[in-house]
């Protein structure tokens, strides 16, 4: 910027044209500009405001040059504001950049015009300025005359500040504990010097009163000035119980100095303390280099210490063992594994765990502690599979899910860990393995009979397998041990009332009512079921009971949400009753009434939450026709700003009941909304091909094959998981195991996939190939190949392996049965295969 | 989080009784109302260690610096508390810390 003419006179036109520019400048925050318009004006023509505006370009500039941390320059634009009383426009922000320059005495000449006398200063401001005062005028040696002091407040300031100092000086000088006494009586506890008088009285009545010393120090709040003194003389006086190793790291040079003096510390002490915090600071090479080099501290701490270290550089390995002598298999093992682990080669630490948890069985056997290393090693392996591909795991067959054969032998190892065995169940049902899953909770329920997550995992399996009784069983005896486990008592109230769904179906009007009052004695009476009122209320209208009926139906709905979702509720109970006339009529009648209330988010979610029920899934179309009423009404809704997962969980059960066209408009709106997410592009695929991935065109293949890898690269394996799962057609199988098995057969040579082929034909068992035959001469041989690839994919490794391939092993196992030959193989045809 | 052992002040042999009588005296000695952050480390710390399998976690896959901590504890040791009187230098130092503290840990007023 030009800097304005300064010489001559400015004329009152220029004059005007420069105000106007000057306060154009404050108004942009362009301070510098600002202060140099305005100064020629002002020495023209000295108008308040224009002085005002002035002070302000230079608050403004100072604060600039501050956040820069050019505080002496911040400090020298403030002094431009001094006023003709000798006070300054900021006094606090000046204080300020005077100690981060450095300049505590001119700090404290500063400060002391402040202290003790009336002030405009907000009072948050003034206890900061007079905290500061306090330290500052201990702080600095040459403190001023308190007789020459301009008023007896700050004459009182000044002797308390020159007691404060002299009572220091008697500690550092050795003083007995009643001279410093003595000195510390001159301090008023009502003064800003009060943190000196209790400072020094912890440290002359250390070691004694511990107790009393860390209440008076937690009278010193940790915005004080004299917070880091409290810290250090904490550390000093308060002995081992404050002072560890973690508690000296804690302190800094400073305060570790004041402790080591305090303490009496020796030098070599002191020495090792600061060597080892910077050898750690320069990293893992440097720490060990140093306490190898350490022969008087206890060799035993040494070694373990350094033993901690290798897993960051390996290569020392060798040096270690040559120092310590030679480490266990197992720990070797366990040393690069961690070390591979770091450097990210996901495979190598899968070789290296395997081998330590080898170790460990052929070292130690039985051993509780071995088991248990075994267990938390397996874990571990299981946890990684589930993140890194590269992980293979050792199961028998090549599509076995890593994941699961590590928490297999994991619980194998260490079968008391129930978190454990938990977790194996969880996968076993995620993975749709149902006799695993029943079988592993059978002998879990077992083994840990009063195990409440256990019992309820009993109850569900039990549910699953339709042994109702054995399931009211298991739920009994949880209820033993969890009265309000409401999990358990929901679940069996919606098994009862589908029990009553299935008697009112069959028009057993009187069954269905026991089977709801069975339900009842699961409720409790703080936390009455929607569901059953509401099952309650039907069977009653059916039977006639009317007024009794609506009254209770009516509080059913009311429990279920109220308006469309109360009644959707209802509606939805009738239809899986299959009742009709005048009490479906009703049903449907209240449920168009409350559909001209535009849908909220809870409404939609509510109804989501009704279809995704167990029963409605085996009565399709009759839930299929209630949704279709639904339409008009849910379109509406999809303007809602939905969450991923709820939007996820809404597009399932849309799906289910084919209502395809909703989820596209949902999905379009979403879109439109947000047009970066993959997630609703994702959708409107599903959508558009309703559901079916022989709709597909080749571009959407890519574009989803796409979302995969862009998923899985950002670790959503959820997601990853979910398309992976439309594109196998609906399959369950997860994406690690498909991913394993395509990388296993990138991995196989041309030649080798007729070996491996071989192999697997000749374990076919006796019999099958005379099934094959009569499929060939049933179906035709193309007839028999697809009837076995149906066949093969319902099988545990089916969904895992690729089309292509299935059809090239069933193709192959055909040519076996009807020619003895085993089928050919060219480069293209594997090259087409994925 | 820093190494839980270190943070507790407990050997990697201690048992599950001797953990909680350490949580329980770190606990009383900084309670959550007035050492809050340190509550916190400390509860993070007993809970990572409050059980057999997750200390065996611990120490065969993590890295702790639980024996490094043990030398320097054992340096401080040689510490008799109370018994001499820092420098000049070090309180002079000690309260110029804690003056800048306070001005840097607040941001300048206005």
């Amino acid at each position: 910027m030009k800097k304005p003419n300064q010489r001559g006179p400015v004329s009152s036109a220029s004059l005007g044209a420069l105000a106007a520019r000057a306060a154009e400048a404050l108004k942009q925050q362009r301070f510098k500009e600002a202060v140099e318009l305005f100064k020629p004006m002002i020495r023209q023509d000295p108008r308040p405001e224009w002085k005002q505006s002035l002070a302000e370009a230079y608050r403004g500039r100072a604060r600039a040059l501050a956040a820069k941390k050019m505080f002496k320059e911040a400090a020298m634009v403030v002094e431009n504001t001094l006023g003709s009383d000798g006070t300054l426009a900021d006094p606090v922000f000046y204080l300020h950049c005077l100690i981060r320059d450095g300049q505590h005495q001119k700090a404290a000449a500063h400060v002391r015009q402040y202290v003790g006398t009336e002030s405009t200063l907000p009072a948050e401001e003034r206890a900061i300025l007079e905290d500061l005062a306090a330290a500052l005028l201990v702080a600095v040696p040459l403190g001023p005359d308190p007789a020459r002091a301009p008023s007896a407040e700050q004459a009182r300031w000044l002797e308390l500040a020159a007691a404060s100092r002299e009572a220091l000086a008697a500690w550092v000088a050795g003083a007995s504990a009643q001279e410093v006494e003595r000195q510390l009586n001159r301090i008023s506890l009502r003064s800003a010097f009060r943190p000196i008088r209790v400072l020094l009285k912890c440290l002359i009545t250390m070691p004694q009163d511990a107790d009393r010393s860390r209440q008076l120090l937690e009278a010193i709040p940790p915005g004080s000035p004299f917070f880091a003194f409290r810290e250090a003389v904490a550390a000093a006086v308060l002995a081992e119980r404050a002072l560890d190793a973690d508690g000296w790291h804690r302190l800094t040079p400073v305060q570790q100095a004041f402790v080591a003096q305090t303490r009496n510390l020796p030098g070599t002490a002191v020495q090792f303390l600061a060597r080892s915090a910077e050898a750690a600071r320069s990293g893992p090479s440097a720490l060990f280099g140093f306490l190898f080099k350490q022969p008087d501290l206890p060799q035993a701490e040494v070694r373990s210490a350094c033993l901690n270290l290798l897993p960051q550089m390996p290569d020392r390995l060798s040096q270690f063992e040559k120092h310590f002598g030679p480490l266990p298999d197992f720990e070797r093992h366990r040393i690069q594994a961690l070390a591979a682990e770091g450097r990210g080669d996901w495979a190598k630490a899968e070789r290296f765990w395997r081998a330590a948890v080898a170790a460990t069985s052929v070292d130690d056997g039985d051993d509780r502690q071995a088991k248990l290393s075994r267990g938390v090693i397996l874990r571990h392996l299981a946890q990684l599979a589930a993140k890194h591909p590269e992980i293979e795991g050792d199961g028998d067959g090549f599509l076995d899910d890593p994941v699961i054969s590590y928490l297999e032998r994991s619980c194998q190892a260490d079968p008391d860990y129930v978190a454990g065995v938990l977790e194996l169940i969880g996968h076993y049902r995620a993975d749709s393995r149902l006799k695993d899953w029943h079988r592993l909770v059978d002998e879990a329920v077992q083994r840990f009979p009063d195990n409440s997550a256990l019992l309820l995992q009993a109850t569900e399996s039990a549910m699953a397998r339709k042994a109702y009784k054995k399931a009211a069983g298991f739920a009994h005896r949880l209820l033993k041990i969890d009265p309000i486990n409401s999990g358990v008592r929901r679940q069996m109230i919606e098994l009862q009332v589908a029990h009553a769904r299935k008697q009112m179906r069959a028009g057993r009007l009187e069954l269905a009512a026991k089977e709801l009052a069975a339900a009842a004695e699961w409720e409790r009476p703080d936390v009455p079921s929607a569901l059953l009122r509401i099952a309650q209320a039907l069977v009653e209208l059916r039977a006639g009971q009317d007024a009794q009926a609506q009254e209770r139906l009516r509080a059913g709905v009311a429990l279920a949400g109220s308006g469309v979702a109360g009644w959707f509720r209802a509606a939805l109970e009738g239809e899986l009753m299959k009742l009709t006339g005048s009490s479906a009529g009703l049903l449907r009648q209240e449920l168009a009434r409350e559909r001209e209330t535009p849908p909220t988010k809870e409404a939609v979610m509510a109804i989501v939450s009704a279809l995704g029920q167990s029963d409605t899934g085996e009565n399709k179309r009759a839930v299929a026709s209630l949704l279709l009423g639904m339409r008009a009404w849910l379109l509406q809704a999809a303007v809602i700003d939905w969450l991923p997962a709820e939007f996820q969980a809404l597009a399932e059960i849309l799906a289910r009941f084919d209502a395809f066209d909703v989820l596209a408009e949902y999905a379009r709106t979403a879109r439109r909304r947000e047009p970066g997410n993959p997630i609703w592009r994702f959708h409107e695929i599903v959508a558009r091909t309703r559901g079916n991935t022989t709709r597909l065109t080749m571009r959407e293949t890519e574009e989803l094959g796409r979302m995969v890898d862009a998923a899985v690269n950002r670790e959503d394996f959820r997601a990853a998981n979910r398309i992976e799962r439309f594109l196998s057609g609906g399959g369950d199988a997860p994406l690690r195991r498909r991913r394993s098995a395509a990388a296993l057969l990138d991995t196989l040579d041309d030649d080798d996939v007729p070996e491996l082929f071989a192999a697997m034909l000749e374990g076919m068992p006796k019999g099958a190939t005379d099934s094959v035959r009569g499929l060939v001469r049933e179906f035709g041989r193309d007839g028999a190949v697809a009837h076995m690839v149906e066949q093969a994919r319902a099988t545990p490794g089916g969904p895992g392996m690729p089309d292509p391939v299935l059809r090239e092993l069933c193709q192959a196992v055909v040519a076996m049965a009807m020619d003895g030959s085993q089928p050919r193989q060219t480069p293209t045809a594997r090259r087409s295969r994925l | 989080m820093r190494d839980p052992f270190t943070v507790l002040g407990v050997d990697e042999a201690a048992d599950d009784a001797e953990i909680r009588r350490r949580y329980l005296a770190l606990v009383r000695d900084f309670p959550p109302d007035r050492a809050p952050e340190r509550f916190r480390e400390y509860r993070a710390a007993y809970e990572a260690l409050s059980d057999e399998r997750k200390r065996l976690e611990m120490t065969l896959l993590g890295t702790n610096t639980i024996a490094l901590s043990r030398l320097c504890t054992a340096a401080l040791l040689a510490a008799s508390p109370g018994s001499s009187r820092a420098s000049k230098q070090a309180v002079a130092a000690l309260l110029a810390e804690g003056i800048m503290r306070t001005v840097t840990d607040k941001r300048p007023p206005g």
